[in-house]
């Protein structure tokens, strides 16, 4: 016979409680899951009401209206550039946790680049097509809309490059310019140019380039991002993640709606910025850069400028988005701490939004 | 999804059989919206890839036989396409241009026009 003694039987009941409440987490995290999946949400549009008041092939220029639907006729105009490889809406991501809607109420007629979805006639779209194009386009709107001379422009990431190319070749039409997370020293390690770099790849085929899938893009960024590279990482990230409250998965799930949809990029756009900024080339630093036949003079920015960087960035590190006062001597440094994306959208991003309040409104 | 009314002081096998029963539930409320909704399927799978993204499929590589190299025709057909997208560009610029000229002229007043000489006779 092989009875089991009291103290073994405690022990096992001990056994199937933990078990037992083990059983009751997991399916408590499955029933918040169900919840926050079933939800409606404010997903993969600006949160601030807005209309259209220009388009060009997937470009929509955006502006954004007041409480009672109309735009914010008569006050300083601001255009929101973000980069053409990601959505625009991280700028506008949720009510109370827009960074355009915050400028727009404190007085601004704020108008946002929603560069869309390229498809695959726009593999041949290259730095020219964006900055002389594009941009030029939508600062030349804001001017015939209001009646003004010059804007100011908000530029963040790979939209702050472009930005502040535009404001070397067309100083006269910016009043003033804030670059976000914008790197210019190419040479410093990090960055999407620096993978390539890393893997040894020459960046992507500039005479017959190719529309890079989403996934792709994707991937680029998760390399840069230690932690997000791997799906067992991110199903234990975000199992783990299921204790929180819904509210805030519902947050976290708005914000994942923008890392986690990324759009094809332009290979020809690639190439030119490996082959032109990259590691090596470095032609910020270097003033080598060109824009179609255009060369460029930072030397020609002389509105006054705010440069953003974020202490934890993996994307854009920030020694090189600081390099700018080597090219920009004028410029205003402001480093804040946290990532990438947090500092425009995230929890803390307070800190960005009032500042470039005070510098946009000077 | 019901709500968990699991009473702590049945005896453990009590609770495991609820329990149970509570799994049986949410897995009928999973499968449910598995049913009813396509969109519900999409999500699931992406939190299956670790993620919330909503509205969409998580970004995954096409098929090999999804990215086929293009013919030549393709490329040919791209290129006059996105040659097109171009020209719709010149197109605002140029209005753009015929706008801003309006404005200047609203702006600027018409200069008034010199008398014309009186005929001598």
């Amino acid at each position: 016979m092989n009875e089991a003694g009291p103290e073994q039987e405690r022990d096992q009941e001990r056994e199937l409680e933990a078990l037992l409440e083990l059983s009751r987490r997991g399916r408590a995290k499955l029933e918040r899951l169900h919840e926050v999946l079933t939800t409606p949400g404010h997903f993969g549009t600006g949160a601030t009401p807005a209309t259209v008041v220009y388009r060009e092939n997937k470009l929509r220029l955006l502006r954004l209206l007041d409480e009672t639907g109309q735009p914010r006729e008569g006050r300083p105009p601001v255009l929101f550039v973000p980069a053409p490889v990601s959505r625009y809406f991280i700028l506008d991501l949720l009510p109370g946790r827009s960074f355009a809607g915050h400028v727009a109420a404190a007085g601004f007629d704020v108008y946002i680049a929603d560069f869309g979805t390229p498809s695959r006639e726009d593999r041949f779209a290259d730095l020219e097509y964006y900055v002389e194009g594009l941009v030029r386009r939508c600062v030349r709107t804001v001017s015939s809309l209001t009646g003004e001379d010059e804007i100011s422009v908000v530029g963040y990431c790979l939209g702050g490059t472009l930005s502040l190319l535009y404001s070397a070749l067309h100083p006269e039409t910016v009043r003033r310019l804030v670059l976000l997370t914008t790197s210019v020293d190419g040479d410093v390690e990090g960055g999407i140019p620096w993978v390539a770099h890393r893997m040894g790849l020459s960046g992507e085929p500039y005479d017959n380039p190719r529309l890079v899938p989403a996934a792709e893009v994707k991937s680029w960024f998760e390399m840069l991002a230690p932690g997000s590279n791997s799906t067992l990482g991110r199903v234990s990230d975000l199992w783990d993640r299921l204790d929180d409250a819904p509210e805030r998965l519902r947050e976290v799930r708005t914000m994942a709606s923008w890392v986690d949809d990324v759009v094809p990029a332009p290979g020809r756009l690639l190439a030119e910025l490996y082959r032109k900024l990259g590691p090596g080339s470095n032609g910020l630093m270097k003033g080598t850069v060109s824009v179609g036949e255009q060369a460029v003079d930072l030397a020609a920015v002389r509105m006054p400028v705010l440069s953003v960087s974020a202490e934890k960035d993996t994307i854009a590190p920030p020694a090189g988005v600081d390099a700018v006062r080597r090219v920009v001597p004028h410029v205003e440094i402001l480093r804040l701490p946290g990532g990438h994306v947090g500092i425009v959208a995230g929890r803390a991003a307070a800190a960005l939004w009032k500042r470039t309040v005070e510098f946009l409104g000077a | 999804m019901a709500e968990d009314k699991t009473n702590f002081d049945a005896p453990l096998i009590e609770r495991w059989l609820a329990e149970q029963q509570q799994w049986q539930k949410t897995l009928l409320t999973y499968m449910d919206s598995m049913v009813k909704s396509e969109d519900f399927l999409v999500h699931l799978g992406n939190a299956m890839r670790g993620s919330l993204l909503a509205g969409k499929a998580y970004p995954t590589q096409p098929a090999p036989a999804a990215s086929a190299p293009e013919t030549p025709s393709d490329d040919k057909l791209d290129q006059i396409l996105f040659a097109l997208r171009q020209l719709e560009g010149q197109v605002h610029d140029l209005r753009l241009t015929l706008d801003e000229l309006q404005a200047d002229k609203k702006r600027t007043p018409r200069k008034a026009q010199p008398p014309k000489p009186k005929d001598p006779q």
